[in-house]
């Protein structure tokens, strides 16, 4: 638009003259603009400046086997204080003593406001944080623990199917003790490699043995974990993606018309080659690794870079190229739009080696 | 709709994040809610007014982001962001579907780029302090307006009137799966606007500045469509009778529970948490034809 034209857009019926209303809300916002920042139009300076909730820093008060390579871990405040309150579904996410940060789902009592449990599986072929887990947070040891978050909200349908693949048992258990809590018709299929690898199954058992079900052994399928759905189930689940992706596919066949599930925002990236950005023509040069988005490394440098989604159709991350040859992989961009530089550089790259020089 | 009557109704600490969602508009009729005109085109109003007002959300709350210091807020406001745009998208693309059907949406909707560009747009040449001042200002703005966009996406998810009235299923999910976003992300511009600036009085001044504004622009709106609808000819006129009688069928909310509830975001003691109920909204996303799409994408 013509920021410099002072005509207002035309009238709404072909009338030919700028439209009155239109002319009043310019005006209007021609002298209110300039007045903020005045008295009485600014921020009271003695009012408290914006306040950033810290972190909170826990020690580990209990690290016990409770299947065949997972731990559970307890986590107080070091001064027994009232830790902050979470909802079934929610998650915390750790800062290793080494700097790796993870997320965990809180598997605990809502109720109980001293102590947050997590439990953990050993995982061989992770980025180590596991086993570090596993093996060094000893009884005793701090860490940093962002406050709880909920990914995973439980909305209290009354009728429920809850479906658990090994380890994603973890926020279904608050979410099953809810139900029971709140006589809600509910049932858990717990599917596993086999019974010592799964935790949990006796707490489950506890809280109502005929509605819990356990499949051992095998992989089901998206048909059979969806087998008890009823008309208007609400389904939960939490697993492994194939689990999650075979329920997905079976949902339209099976009574069921809902699905909950944890999202997880950045799809692991396939097939990505290292290249470089650069921030402005003469700025400085950023390496993008294979296994790394170029926003990630983008923020790094720039913290204050927009993006939402993390998967290519928001469209916030939106940069301008000013030179080199993108490889695009979102699906928001029209053609126009890519010719004439526009990148979203959470999933979109660069061939290996080459140098994208972007406008920030 | 799944029964969610033991839900709390507000959920703490939710991660939000927009859904990747797609319509199929090929063959929506221009009256989607059959032999309602007056109420189709009143809800219609939102496909004009949302996709460049979103647009402005999204530039303004990504102009306050520098400004955040809590970790907690800024990645709800990234949510939110994101969730905006995907809004804007999908009510653009029901205006391209009314042109191709001979209602030109565009006299109106260049009107708005107007206002939202160049009246309520970014200002060149402003000091520092002035800049800051004008983005928490238009953060109030949103805020107030979340206010609103909160009110009609808790009405367009209990609006079992336009299911009686067998309004076209996309177009509802379209306005419910909006609605639950909104009903999702309600407290995340207020949240902002208070982290920014605490003061009632910048409250009261988003909501009266804007309040009005979008009550005006929305009366101008339907009188627009009505006038530019091509099988119309300017039969159908709109008045606030009309509005009641339509809102008393289910067909709209209610004008004068819209000002009541305008009203309350005036009190001391108001909190977006106070309206609707996070957990209808969120089973409804788990079960938005449209949202349940996305993911398998
Ligand atoms: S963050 Fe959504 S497109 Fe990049
Ligand atoms: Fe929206
Ligand atoms: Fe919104």
């Amino acid at each position: 638009m013509d920021r410099t034209n002072p005509q207002a857009p035309p009238d709404l019926y072909g009338r030919p003259q700028a439209d009155p209303f239109m002319r009043r809300l310019t005006a209007f916002g021609d002298r209110y603009t300039p007045a903020l920042g005045s008295r009485g139009l600014r921020r009271n300076p003695r009012l408290p400046a914006p306040r950033a909730l810290p972190a909170l820093v826990l020690v580990v008060t209990g690290h016990r086997p409770v299947a065949e390579d997972v731990v559970e871990l307890r986590l107080a405040d070091p001064s027994g204080g009232v830790l902050p309150g979470w909802q079934p579904g929610a998650h915390l996410r750790l800062t290793l003593p080494s700097g790796r940060e993870r997320h965990y789902s809180l598997c605990g009592d809502p109720a109980d406001r001293t102590s947050y449990r997590i439990a953990v599986r050993r995982l061989a072929d992770g980025g180590g944080g596991s086993r570090e887990i596993h093996d060094e947070l000893h009884l005793g040891v701090r860490l940093t623990v962002r406050r709880p978050r909920n990914g995973f909200p439980f909305c209290g349908e009354q009728r429920l199917l809850l479906l658990a693949g090994g380890i994603g048992v973890t926020p279904l258990l608050p979410i099953a003790r809810e139900a029971q809590r709140r006589g809600l018709d509910w049932h858990l299929v717990y599917a596993g490699r086999t019974l010592a690898t799964m935790p949990f199954v006796e707490e489950l058992r506890a809280l109502a043995p005929e509605r819990v079900t356990l499949l051992v052994g095998r992989i089901p399928s998206g048909a059979e974990l969806l087998e008890s759905a009823r008309p208007g189930s609400a389904v939960y689940c939490c697993g492994p993606a194939p689990m999650l992706a075979a329920v997905q596919r079976a949902l339209d066949e099976s009574p069921a018309g809902t699905l909950h599930f944890e999202r997880f925002a950045a799809a692991p990236i396939t097939d990505g080659k290292p290249f470089t950005v650069q921030l402005g023509a003469d700025g400085p040069t950023l390496d993008v690794p294979a296994d790394r988005s170029a926003l990630d490394v983008l923020r790094e440098a720039r913290p204050d870079l927009p993006y939402s989604c993390h998967q290519g159709f928001c469209g916030t991350c939106r940069l301008h190229v000013l030179s080199g040859t993108p490889e695009h992989r979102d699906r928001r961009l029209t053609s126009e739009e890519r010719a004439d530089g526009a990148l979203l550089p959470c999933v979109s790259r660069a061939a290996e080696g080459d140098r994208l020089v972007l406008d920030i | 709709m799944p029964g969610t009557g033991s839900a709390p109704e507000v959920h703490d600490n939710l991660v939000l994040e927009p859904r990747d969602v797609r319509f199929d508009w090929s063959r929506l009729p221009l009256h989607w809610i059959p032999d309602e005109p007056f109420a189709t085109h009143t809800i219609n109003v939102l496909h004009l007014l949302l996709p460049e007002g979103e647009r402005w959300f999204v530039r303004v709350f990504k102009e306050a982001l520098p400004l955040i210091t809590d970790e907690q807020l800024r990645e709800e406001v990234l949510g939110f962001i994101g969730q905006e745009a995907i809004h804007a998208q999908a009510h653009e693309e029901v205006l391209e579907h009314l042109l191709a059907q001979g209602l030109d949406p565009r006299p109106y909707v260049r009107q708005l780029e107007w206002l939202f560009q160049r009246v309520l747009g970014e200002r060149p040449g402003l000091s520092a302090r002035a800049r800051r001042e004008n983005v928490i200002e238009r953060v109030a703005f949103v805020a107030a307006i979340e206010h609103f966009t909160a009110f009609l996406g808790n009405w367009a998810l209990n609006s079992p009137g336009l299911d009686r009235a067998q309004a076209d299923p996309t177009m509802l999910d379209l306005l419910r799966w909006h609605g639950a976003e909104e009903v999702e992300h309600r407290s995340v511009a207020y949240d902002l606007m208070v982290h920014l600036d605490p003061g009632y009085l910048r409250r009261i001044r988003g909501m009266v500045v804007s309040g009005p504004l979008l009550v005006r622009l929305w009366v101008r709106g339907v009188r627009f469509l009505l006038a530019a609808d091509p099988t119309l000819r300017g039969r159908v006129r709109p008045s606030w009778r009309a509005a009641r009688a339509a809102a008393l069928r289910g067909m709209l909310p209610d004008p004068v529970q819209s000002l009541r509830s305008g009203l309350r975001y005036l009190k001391p003691g108001y909190h977006p948490t106070q309206e609707g109920s996070s957990a209808q909204a969120l089973s409804y996303l788990a079960t938005s034809p449209a949202a349940r799409a996305a993911v398998t994408r």
